[in-house]
């Protein structure tokens, strides 16, 4: 078997920092493998994957010790890009690996770098599109596509290159479960098309089944506390009451109601209107229709587009709320207080929204997909942090298609397809249904399917 | 000179051009009617919006050609963008870049405190005061009228581009986001000196 | 015929209107920037297709901009010799003035066509192209800047995103100038961080497809300048001439 990428005793430090990220790190990838790399955030999964492509340590002037042999060669001894002809990756993020508008540029883009002869361009363009089955799109503009679409398209673009090995950095991180799946199992096909070395970094190992031969652990992956089904903290008031909203042209009319400490979740495939209702209800949209209270709390999905001032404690008291001690208290602030709200942990960002949305007195709190692109350990510090404001009473209605998460945290469930509200369902024996479920492109939760698998 | 600038770095000076394009675009174009009665002189005093950009990347990037390079992207994306201006922009871009781009020449690119970014938007100022001298046809206004043009569109160099450009990166910096930039070295470097 | 403008080299296209620019930018007589706005707009109407509506609406401002010019050019004139032609409450504006004020509003016209010209007939992507196969830009400011007009939707939706997310705050919209541009610095701050992310990962993905910056040896889209473009920049030295020359023939 020949050995493709050997790592030994590799250690690899950013400049101007003291502490190594990768220490002595060893490790061996065969031709024809299926290798998964893992770990959790910060171990240094993201810089192994640039040492392999040799975007390190060039572009970070970092410090490297040990040896990296790619194709048995040591690898500085490349010219710069020449490894990039035989090792593709596909990027995690789908919005920022692209540098023209149309697929067919974007493919070009590609085959110019490799000095491929322009004779052959247009042969090797629709070879890829037809077997990546997304001819279609050839001259779809690349933003105006959806993420799975886009992950895809990269995809090509890698495999355009002939590459004998494919990198792959967290490529699902950005899709929804369901998008994921389907992805994965084009990959497959793919693969198995032309036989390729995949080697992939990946925090979430369940979306892959068994794609991989083999996975790597980067560090003992502790477990992070795993979170149960928590005990509804729904009282008997109802703080929520939202009657016919509707948005122009998109957002049919909408009626539903939740309580007290209630946590919701909305879900439905990508596009059908989740986001445009929760902006309509904080009427940051034009929009009709009536919602109690007027004064609504909303995180999206990046909670710094929030902020407005240089620290925490400025930012949680920015409405000019007066139990704003009490808040940084209750949602452990204090050590933060300081710090630029920019500056600290994504899942610190969001416990400063949540703070300063709680603090000018929003009780009712909209979230725009929190679970979005987060590890094992960062979802369980967000659940941790909506249970406890729940039972302090405040109202969640969450936009998420996680439904592992959803179905330990939901107390109600609201779907939604093409601008339209499916219904309300208290959640229970709404989870085994799978059809509902799949017609809003969800997938069930495995704690469902494992307790129908055992009543089969 | 662009063999030893990493694409990143390119990368930055064309996405910070966009953003800027962008508020250009929403906040600069309202009321531009009314001030097109004022003549030649309306927009002196927000002339040095135009060259914050270069000063900007200057400051965090710190390699010569950021200012020039920088200014004369943010013009080519100002046109694609479809600034009804058109190419003409691209010269004046150069033209301005080179403004700054002589100032921080001529410190040899080792200081970028707040006086050498004012003194980079004078620069500015001057050369595409002197470029727009000769496209506008100012040589048939009177010298005092002249000369009170060029003194807003210093004034307004120095503070919009230099003071101002300088608060939006330092406030950048604040947050975090540039480390690997040159800008982060130099803070880390003071703070041990 | 109706496509030339549009089929013509955009590097052409750019060197042939920059010429034009710099020679009107030497009269000041109102007849040659006259003479030339009028050429450039006949050339528009019989060798391009525009939307002329659009065209009006971009032309606007340019119509107010050259009446400021007019008369801060009366009040402000450095030149005030020869017989008084016109004469308003205790103003006296001579002949030279009256020309000098003229020469300057059509020169703002004439420019400003010949911009909305380039801007109406030229495809960015293909400008940059050509800016890269015929004047030789260096690729990596090329890809530079194409990278950043296609992350353009991107950014217009975060800076949406954002301005809701302040107003949410209860950040209030400033009403005057100032306030407002001391306002915008809250929107930048986010902007502009995001935009260092996403141009990291831009130019690692493009690096990772190996894109080094080095010159290409073959384009997939080739522009080339072909027939059309010698004969339009024919036209445009000839229209240049005439407008240069009007002293000779209008006359």
């Amino acid at each position: 078997m020949h050995k493709i990428i050997q790592f030994e005793q590799v250690s690899f430090r950013y400049p101007d920092e003291e502490k190594w990220i990768l220490e002595d790190l060893s490790l061996t990838v065969l031709r024809g493998e299926r290798v998964v790399i893992n770990g959790p955030s910060g171990c240094g999964k993201t810089t192994l994957l640039y040492l392999c492509n040799r975007l390190y340590p060039d572009n970070c002037d970092g410090v490297l010790n040990g040896s990296i042999k790619i194709f048995g060669k040591d690898s500085s001894s490349f010219i710069p890009g020449e490894i990039n002809h035989r090792i593709s990756t596909v990027f995690q993020d789908p919005d920022s690996q692209f540098c023209m508008q149309t697929v067919e540029e974007e493919l070009a883009f590609t085959l110019e770098n490799l000095h491929v002869r322009r004779e052959e361009m247009e042969k090797r363009i629709s070879e890829v599109l037809t077997l990546t089955d997304l001819s279609e799109f050839r001259h779809s503009v690349i933003q105006k596509l959806s993420g799975g679409q886009k992950q895809r398209i990269a995809t090509a673009c890698a495999l355009i290159m002939q590459p004998e090995v494919l990198l792959l950095d967290e490529p699902l991180s950005h899709l929804d479960p369901y998008t994921a799946k389907k992805y994965v199992e084009w990959l497959d096909e793919l693969q198995q098309k032309r036989s390729m070395t995949i080697v992939a970094i990946e925090h979430r190992l369940d979306l892959w089944g068994d794609f991989f031969d083999r996975s790597i652990s980067l560090k003992e992956n502790k477990e992070p506390p795993p979170f149960d089904k928590r005990k509804s903290s729904k009282q008997d008031d109802v703080s929520l009451v939202v009657n016919k909203v509707s948005a122009k042209s998109f957002l049919q009319e909408t009626t539903f109601s939740l309580n007290r400490g209630e946590i919701a979740v909305l879900a439905g495939p990508n596009g059908s209107g989740k986001s445009t209702l929760l902006k309509a209800l904080c009427q940051l949209i034009p929009s009709s229709g009536s919602v109690e209270p007027k004064l609504l709390g909303y995180v999206p999905q990046s909670p710094e587009f929030l902020f407005l001032t240089k620290s925490v404690q400025d930012e949680v008291g920015f409405g000019g709320g007066i139990n704003v001690d009490e808040m940084m208290t209750r949602l452990q602030l204090f050590p933060i207080a300081d710090a630029h709200p920019f500056a600290v942990s994504h899942g610190q960002k969001r416990r400063v929204a949540i703070a300063a949305m709680l603090s000018d007195g929003r009780e009712v709190i909209l979230m725009d997909e929190p679970t979005s692109g987060q590890d094992a350990a960062a979802l369980a510090e967000l659940f941790q942090l909506i249970d406890e404001r729940a039972c302090e009473g405040t109202t969640f209605l969450i936009v998420t298609h996680d439904m592992e998460f959803a179905y330990c945290l939901a107390d109600s469930v609201l779907l939604m397809r093409d601008g339209c509200l499916t219904g309300k369902f208290e959640a229970g024996a709404m989870w085994s249904d799978e059809q509902l479920l799949l017609d809003h492109h969800l997938l069930p939760p495995k704690e469902v399917m494992h307790r129908e698998a055992c009543f089969a | 000179m662009l063999k030893s600038w990493k694409l990143k770095e390119i990368v930055l000076m064309s996405l910070f051009s966009v953003v800027f394009g962008i508020v250009y675009l929403l906040f600069v174009h309202v009321g531009n009617i009314w001030s097109g009665f004022i003549g030649p002189i309306a927009y002196e005093w927000i002339f040095g919006i135009w060259f914050i950009v270069s000063i900007i990347c200057m400051y965090i990037i710190r390699k010569p050609g950021a200012a020039v390079v920088s200014e004369t992207i943010a013009a080519a994306i100002e046109v694609l963008l479809g600034n009804a201006v058109g190419p003409r922009l691209i010269l004046s871009g150069l033209v301005q870049g080179l403004g700054a781009e002589a100032v921080f020449a001529a410190t040899r690119y080792k200081r970028f405190d707040l006086w050498v970014l004012m003194l980079a938007g004078v620069g500015s100022s001057v050369f595409s005061f002197v470029y727009g001298y000769f496209l506008g046809g100012f040589s048939v206004y009177s010298t005092g009228y002249v000369a009170l043009m060029l003194g807003i569109r210093i004034a307004s160099g120095a503070m919009i581009a230099g003071v101002g450009g300088k608060a939006v990166a330092d406030g950048l910096l604040a947050t975090g986001s540039l480390r690997g930039y040159a800008i982060s070295r130099s803070k880390k470097g003071e703070a041990r000196a | 015929m109706k496509h030339a403008l549009h089929k013509m080299n955009p590097s052409v296209k750019f060197l042939a209107i920059t010429v034009c620019m710099f020679t009107m930018a030497f009269f000041f007589d109102p007849w040659t920037p006259f003479v030339f706005w009028i050429a450039v707009l006949v050339l528009q109407v019989f060798l391009s297709q525009i939307n002329w509506k659009k065209w009006l609406l971009f032309m606007l401002p340019f119509f107010v901009t050259a009446f400021g010019y007019f008369w801060t050019t009366l009040v402000f004139a450095e030149e005030q010799s020869g017989p008084v032609v016109w004469s308003i409450w205790n103003m006296h504006i001579t002949e030279v003035q009256l020309n000098h004020a003229l020469s300057l509003s059509f020169r703002v016209l004439a420019f400003s066509s010949l911009s909305l010209l380039f801007a109406f007939t030229t495809n960015p992507v293909t400008f940059i192209l050509s800016l890269m196969q015929q004047l030789k830009l260096s690729p990596k400011i090329a890809y530079g800047v194409m990278v950043g007009y296609q992350f353009l939707p991107v950014l217009k939706d975060e800076f949406v995103q954002i301005q809701q997310a302040h107003r949410l705050r209860g950040a209030a919209q400033e009403k005057n100038a100032l306030q407002r541009l001391l306002g915008i610095r809250r929107i930048l701050i986010p902007m502009l961080a995001g935009a260092v992310r996403k141009a990291e990962r831009a130019a690692f993905a493009m690096e990772a497809r190996g894109f080094t910056g080095e010159r290409r040896s073959s384009y997939f889209q080739v522009i080339s300048i072909g027939k059309v473009d010698v004969v339009l920049v024919v036209l445009f030295l000839i229209v240049l001439v005439l407008s240069c020359t009007n002293g000779l023939w209008l006359s």
